[in-house]
């Protein structure tokens, strides 16, 4: 039978109705489950009015077969066949005759019992008692309570419409009864209307102006927004998070396009459409990548006869525009230098100082990192841009605009005539924004992003802050994910260890936490971030471990190191040298570390497996240091039957201590080997034990 | 058309709606959430439905009457219904009608704006009201004042009247608004913003400023063990004020001001404190 429940609420933040439009198709397949309901097709909808969900459930729950389970049927049961007082008592208690007891099989044993067929409820009657726990059971990033209720959701809800096989479901919620009546449009059809199936009640929502599917409504804003470029032969500057955002915002698409005087156009492409989607929420048209002097706007409504939707849209953003234009003239008036000055005035952190100690500080770890990477052509250029990285915080337009830090600061610096690889940098520095966000595309903007996170996160860890679970004040997670993505993306090479050496001591005596701390607390850190990003590209979680538990001195090389072990993991020879490598380790596990001598090697195998040994080390260790782990993997399976075989002919824990110690010291050489290129006991074999 | 003609129509509409109408107070104020009319009386169980024009003073927002939207004194209409009406949203709806808006016509959207006012202790959920993408009305459900949670929730809905004036009139400049038919919003505030200006960014003193919000804590503080509520309050906002003129002045460090708001809101919370207290003892 068919099922529909519309909660109808006041506006509700587009992130919260995606979270309970996933929230309640989880909820309602679990409890439905749990209650026997045989269920089809569940699908939600929904708008920032409304919740949707609809769907095909059985009519009564699935009849249940119940087992009561009595006493051991060698208790209940006499030689003779016969119950014995146990049993009776038993069947008593079950309001049954002793004669209706059955011997039922269990995993312990034979025992007496009887079967009982329980007669499944109507569907009707457990919706009515599920749903106000389902309802009340959705979280929301933000909750809120209204009247003189304790009750707490996104947004006060305003109606309830819950029908069953076209018949209205009697349960209210917070005093709110349920009905088959809903509304339409808040300002064109605010009346209620009686509805009796989901195919009456989406037409009859049509009709009044709202469509309940989100995707539906997505088309309908790009055929709208398609017709207007045409006309225009434009393109639209994409912006898939203000798309996502007005899909929801709106019960009933309608795009208006507007224009604005052409005297704005002079102001950069980002802040233009900043302006426009702050606020108005508006798309910015360009053709050829030059803004043109039109907007995109999605109004709730069907219709702008008069154009006062689209008079008052331009006459908002004129106004906004004018601002902008006069924040643009008033900051270009004192160069970046100038402003420079007044970083002092402003804090980074109570403990860490102002941003002109941030400025210092960056200045020397750009240059240790031009340095490290051999960027000399750069260096003096990237010197320059984190001078200046930071001066824009002090500029009106980041103050109206925050989300443009760092663009205001590049293009101010490229109006100022700056090379192109300095703006470049300032312009580019807080990429990449998320893991899917692209990383600076000049390497001055990466080394100045690497080093401004690298900044933040030693500093905010040094002064005995640490992430946990939900909490992350300053974003150090982020961050970090920034600086890893950063170095894989442009394969820099260079010890990440002495980098936050570096770091800890340009800081100085502003970090309180012991330097040891802070680095291996940072080392932790950014292994975690490590195994995140991988494991979030798809990767396998034992090979990520075994790639990032190899070290992560080289963030690039852990990658690389991983792209091998992901390349070969189907290779025959896999397999065999993992277990291998596992049966070393275990030999190794709490040995104290010895050293070979090679006069000590007494039987042939030994002295085989130490030849090979040395001849695949000479030939790997150029190969690792040049991040060619794939090459050295294929070089690596050869030892493997050497060391078949010495553990086939030598005994190892032999009683002749020196010789035990000189085959230990073998083993422990080539394990030492093999952790350079991945640690091979984090990998995980099917039919072994998995690694702890 | 004029400001006081929708002035009146929203006191007539709110009055119809069982709202007394209160007279704006008579402190500087940043917005009318902070008088005693919205402040004290959310705190309660009683219902309480009021309605006033609140003059509301934002000395950073001051532009030396030169900017055709900002300024540093504006008027906003404050409504405040306790319990929170459970039609209320179209109650607005139809106030805006009421203001001759024809709304078929145009596009209003609830957009998502969580309200905070550090200082008071006090925070809501709710939406900045946009009505052809501008901002006429902020439209909040208290849930806490003088941190302290609300119950039952008042809603308050605090119309920009300039804003809402700009709509009507069609003008794209504050300072061409009609206060009445004969004397216009340019005769009644440009000096004043002008001559504020001048004050609030380069001539009130930094020295005489940062001793008075020192002696009205003081103030504050003697009050409240004296139990007298109201009149602590009003230290409260004096404080509050005088912090917004350092603000102005740009002598307020970052962590400085976290701690004048804390220090702010420690007094506000005492007086809630106290004020519920005293209501639940006969």
């Amino acid at each position: 039978m068919e099922f529909i429940l519309e909660l109808n609420t006041e506006e509700m933040p587009p992130a919260h109705v995606k979270a309970a439009l996933v929230q309640l198709e989880e909820r309602f397949k679990e409890q439905l489950l749990s209650q026997n309901v045989e269920r089809r097709q569940i699908k939600t909808y929904g708008t920032c009015r409304r919740l949707v969900v609809t769907g095909y459930f059985s009519p009564t729950q699935k009849d249940r077969e119940e087992e009561f389970i009595g006493p051991p049927k060698a208790v209940g049961m006499k030689q003779d066949g016969s119950f014995s007082s146990a049993a009776k008592g038993f069947a008593k208690s079950q309001g049954v005759r002793v004669s209706e007891l059955k011997v039922i099989k269990t995993a312990k044993g034979e025992y007496l019992g009887l079967k009982k067929i329980e007669r499944g409820m109507p569907t009707r009657d457990i919706l009515s008692e599920i749903l106000p726990q389902i309802v009340s059971s959705l979280s929301f990033p933000k909750m809120m309570r209204w009247g003189e209720s304790s009750f707490r959701f996104s947004r006060p809800i305003k109606n309830i419409l819950c029908l069953f096989g076209g018949k209205k479901l009697s349960f209210s919620i917070e005093g709110i009864r349920a009905g088959n009546s809903t509304t339409g449009h808040k300002i064109y059809f605010p009346k209620k209307i009686k509805v009796r199936s989901f195919k009456e009640y989406r037409e009859a929502l049509k009709k009044m102006k709202v469509v309940i599917d989100q995707e539906e409504r997505r088309k309908m804003i790009l055929s709208q927004i398609g017709r207007k470029l045409t006309s225009l032969k434009a393109e639209l500057h994409p912006d898939e998070g203000l798309l996502e955002r007005l899909v929801y915002d709106i019960e009933y698409p309608y795009v208006i396009l507007g224009s604005f005087p052409e005297e704005y156009l002079e102001l950069p492409l980002e802040v233009l459409s900043t302006a426009m989607r702050e606020g108005q929420k508006l798309f910015s048209i360009v053709k050829e990548k030059k803004q043109q002097p039109f907007f995109l706007g999605v109004a709730d409504a069907y219709q702008d006869s008069k154009s006062l939707i689209r008079k008052g849209n331009e006459r908002v953003l004129k106004a906004r525009l004018d601002d902008a234009k006069f924040f643009w003239e008033q900051d270009r008036k004192a160069t970046l230098r100038k402003k420079a000055k007044a970083l002092d005035k402003i804090v980074f952190q109570e403990k860490l100082g102002s941003y002109e100690d941030k400025t210092q500080r960056l200045k020397k770890i750009v240059s240790y990192l031009a340095d490290k990477i051999e960027a000399t052509k750069e260096k003096k250029q990237v010197i320059q841009a984190a001078e200046l990285s930071k001066v824009d915080l002090l500029t009106e337009m980041v103050r109206e605009f925050p989300s443009l830090q760092g663009n205001v600061g590049g293009l101010y610096a490229r109006e100022e005539k700056y090379p192109a690889l300095v703006w470049k940098a300032v312009y580019e520095h807080y990429q990449p924004v998320s893991l899917d966000d692209e990383p600076p595309a000049s390497l001055t903007g990466a080394i100045l992003s690497i080093a401004d996170r690298l900044d933040s996160i030693v500093g905010v860890i040094g002064t005995g802050i640490t992430v946990t679970g939900s909490k992350d004040p300053f974003g150090l997670r982020r961050n970090a994910q920034g600086v890893c993505k950063v170095i894989i993306e442009r394969k820099l090479c260079l010890s990440f260890m002495r980098l936050l050496d570096k770091v800890i001591a340009i800081y100085g005596e502003r970090l309180q936490e012991p330097k040891e701390k802070i680095k291996s607390y940072c080392l932790d850190f950014f292994s975690n971030r490590l195994r995140y990003i991988f494991e979030r590209q798809g990767y396998r979680y034992d090979l990520v471990n075994a790639s990032v538990s190899a070290g992560i001195d080289n963030l690039y090389h852990s990658y690389l190191r991983l792209i091998a072990l992901d390349s070969l993991k189907d290779s025959p020879s896999f397999e065999p040298l993992i277990i291998i490598a596992k049966r070393v380790n275990n030999i190794l596990k709490d040995q104290p570390l010895f050293k070979v001598n090679q006069a000590l090697l007494a039987e042939k195998e030994e002295r085989e497996l130490y030849t090979t040994f040395s001849i695949i080390k000479n030939n790997i260790i150029p190969l690792i240091s040049k991040g060619d782990f794939s090459q050295a993997q294929r070089i690596i399976f050869r030892i493997r039957s050497s060391i078949n075989s010495f553990f086939d002919n030598v005994l190892v824990m032999t009683d002749e201590v020196r010789m035990r110690r000189n085959r230990l010291a073998l083993l422990q050489a080539i394990s030492k080997l093999l952790i350079q290129v991945a640690d091979y006991s984090q990998i995980v074999i099917e039919g072994q034990d998995s690694p702890k | 058309m004029s400001i006081q003609s929708l002035i009146m129509d929203l006191q007539k509409f709110w009055a119809e709606r069982g709202c007394y109408l209160a007279q704006p107070y008579d402190l500087e104020v940043g917005a009318g959430t902070m008088t005693p009319d919205t402040f004290f009386r959310v705190l309660d169980k009683r219902p309480w439905k009021v309605a006033y024009v609140q003059p509301s003073r934002r000395p950073t927002d001051g532009r030396y009457g030169e900017n055709p939207h900002r300024v540093q004194k504006h008027f906003q209409y404050q409504v405040i219904m306790k319990p929170s009406p459970s039609d209320i949203q179209q109650i607005y709806i139809k106030s805006l009608g009421a203001l001759g808006i024809n709304l078929q016509d145009h596009d209003i959207r609830f957009d998502e704006d969580d309200w905070e006012a550090p200082s008071i202790g006090a925070w809501g959920v709710g939406w900045q009201v946009l009505l052809d993408g501008l901002e006429i009305t902020q439209f909040t459900y208290f849930q806490q004042a003088g941190g302290i949670d609300l119950y039952p929730v008042p809603v308050e809905i605090t119309y920009g009247l300039e804003r809402l004036e700009m709509f009507l009139e069609g003008k794209d400049n504050i300072y061409d608004l009609k206060w009445s038919e004969d004397v216009s919003y340019q005769d009644l505030r440009f000096i004043e913003e002008r001559e504020f200006s001048e004050y609030n960014f380069s001539l009130a003193s930094i020295k005489r400023l940062r001793n008075s919000f020192l002696s009205n804590e003081n103030e504050a503080r003697m009050l409240i063990d004296k139990d007298l509520l109201l009149p602590a309050y009003d230290m409260c906002l004096k404080c509050s004020h005088f912090f917004n003129l350092l603000d102005s002045r740009g002598a307020i460090s970052v962590t400085e001001r976290v701690k004048m708001i804390a220090q702010i809101r420690g007094l506000v919370s005492q007086i809630a404190e106290k004020y519920i207290a005293r209501k639940n003892t006969p």
